[in-house]
């Protein structure tokens, strides 16, 4: 069985707060290399890439850690500062690997809608129709006054939450120093609760077909499938996907797979 | 109109990376609006139109990721053929809504394209190559810079008519295609997330995860806290077990 433990268990020496402030200008980046198959993941060691290398000397764990830090990851771009500050004090104190990405995928879902209401729902529209309503008007203002307005929250939010996580993160790391087997577990059940509500929340697969006879009219989607599962094609994709995984298929090959769907699907407008 | 376009262009670039990096949310019509109209020498129509832009928009929001039509292309595209072509708000807007669906239909294709790039990424990772993995990162954004540089140049330097046909060459049955696969790729990442994590003794906890969403339609966050409640049982129980009997635990505790 692979160890789970680094090579070297010394705690590292802890990040400055400048080297934290780096870490966010390096969070802008967070979607630099966006994709289908692993999401934000390159970005995401971009962005926490400079304090991996400062904690692990050893060449043997950074290139064990930056391995697993390639792994999906996808959360809302402001908040991922506190993810970051968590993350980082846990690979200081050198703790277990699945207790650390147990913790990374548990906080990366709900942020991520947090961040969603939080921003897009709430902070954007205010700024940005207070922004429109004067430039409508052709007050050359209204553009200043929604990016003064939206970056001031935006860029207190990254800092603020960078220091705060990786206090809390040190903190917390102290607690539970015992039992670290006991915490990647806990971890574990998190984030595999937290994956089973991704699926049923964000993964679209409807059909939109109507069958028609006569009179009758059948909505396979609502009067059907909804009837058996809510949630059905989703999850029925997922353990699909799951299951070409394992058998050894590369994630390409779902991705090839998922646009054919979709253009099958659409071309005979059943999806 | 050779050297609006390349100005215009270049706008279009910055903000294309704007969109998903940095997003310090210049690349918003309100903003660009103002940007387009100095550019072409006409502010107050550019803000009017950028205005008008904003407002359509603001409801368009990348949630979950769920792409909306692209509101770069969309807002560069709107404005510049809005002080072009000299028409109402709304006829920019009818112009701009094609062009950003289309746009947005590349960008899932250059997101599919770019996961190939991931494997190069691990191999870096791998190997503790730490430059490699920031070439990879700046890759993406030149890339983004030239697509979103080149997309809103043609259209103004071509001309609004002659680029709108190209639009609309494209079948409708691709662009729908692309977005339902987009709809449906998070799928993929997920199911690469329970290959590493899932075993036997936690797929009770997966299932509950997922009723709590598909039949309750819970938040993610208090399907979280759900999740989190139950691990803290877990762990306290588990903890208890191993350390036989309650009195040490009331002292640790104490301390």
């Amino acid at each position: 069985m692979e160890s789970n433990a680094y090579q070297d268990l010394t705690p590292a020496e802890g990040l400055s707060g400048k080297q934290l402030r780096h870490l966010v200008w390096r969070s802008l980046l967070l979607q630099a290399s966006f994709n289908y198959e692993r999401m934000q993941a390159a970005g995401w060691l971009y962005s926490i890439l400079p304090g991996l290398r400062h904690i692990h000397k050893n060449k043997k764990d950074l290139s064990t850690s930056m391995k697993e830090h390639m792994e999906f990851f996808n959360t809302h771009p402001f908040l991922v500062t506190f993810i970051m500050g968590v993350i980082l004090a846990m690979e200081q104190n050198k703790e277990d690997r699945n207790a650390i990405r147990g913790i990374k995928i548990a906080m990366m879902g709900p942020l991520g809608g947090i961040g969603d209401a939080l921003f897009y729902l709430t902070l954007l529209p205010i700024t940005a129709g207070i922004g429109a309503s004067l430039a409508i008007e052709g007050n050359i203002f209204g553009p200043i006054v929604f990016l003064i307005l939206f970056n001031i929250i935006h860029f207190g939010v990254r800092f603020g939450l960078m220091g705060y996580g990786y206090r809390m993160g040190i903190k917390a790391v102290a607690k539970l120093k015992e039992g670290t087997k006991l915490v990647s577990r806990a971890a574990s059940i998190v984030g595999l609760t937290v994956v089973g509500g991704l699926i049923a929340t964000y993964v679209a697969f409807n059909v939109g077909y109507v069958w028609k006879s006569g009179e009758a009219e059948l909505a396979i989607q609502t009067d059907v499938l909804d009837q058996i599962m809510p949630g059905l094609l989703p999850l029925a994709y997922t353990l699909l996907m799951y299951w070409l995984l394992k058998k050894g298929r590369s994630p390409i090959t779902l991705i090839v797979l998922t646009v054919v769907v979709g253009l099958v699907g659409a071309y005979f407008g059943i999806l | 109109m050779l050297v609006e376009a390349l100005l215009i262009a270049l706008w279009a670039g910055i903000v294309g990376i704007d969109l998903f990096n940095g997003l310090t949310h210049i690349h918003r019509p309100v903003v660009t609006g103002l940007v387009v109209g100095l550019i072409l020498g006409d502010v107050t129509t550019g803000l009017i139109i950028g205005g008008t832009l904003e407002l359509i928009w603001m409801g368009m929001v990348p949630l979950a990721g769920a792409q909306p039509p692209n509101v770069v292309i969309g807002g560069v595209i709107g404005t510049a053929f809005g002080i072009i072509i000299g028409q109402e708000p709304t006829v920019a807007v009818g112009v701009a809504i094609p062009f950003a669906v289309a746009v947005q239909g590349l960008i899932t294709l250059f997101f599919t394209l770019f996961s190939p790039v991931m494997h190069k990424a691990d191999q870096y990772a791998l190997d503790a190559n730490y430059k490699g993995i920031e070439r990879i990162n700046y890759l993406g954004l030149v890339i983004l810079f030239v697509f979103y540089a080149l997309i809103a140049f043609l259209p103004i330097f071509l001309g609004a008519e002659q680029a709108a046909t190209y639009v609309e060459s494209v079948p409708q049955w691709i662009l729908d295609g692309l977005s339902v696969a987009g709809g449906i790729m998070p799928a993929i990442g997920f199911a690469m997330l329970l290959k590493i994590m899932m075993k036997t003794e936690y797929i009770m906890f997966f299932i509950i995860g997922f009723v709590l969403a598909a039949y309750l339609n819970l938040p993610i966050l208090a399907i979280a806290l759900i999740g989190l409640a139950i691990a803290l049982y877990d762990f306290y129980t588990n903890k208890k077990g191993s350390n036989q009997g309650p009195r040490e635990e009331e002292i640790t505790d104490g301390i």
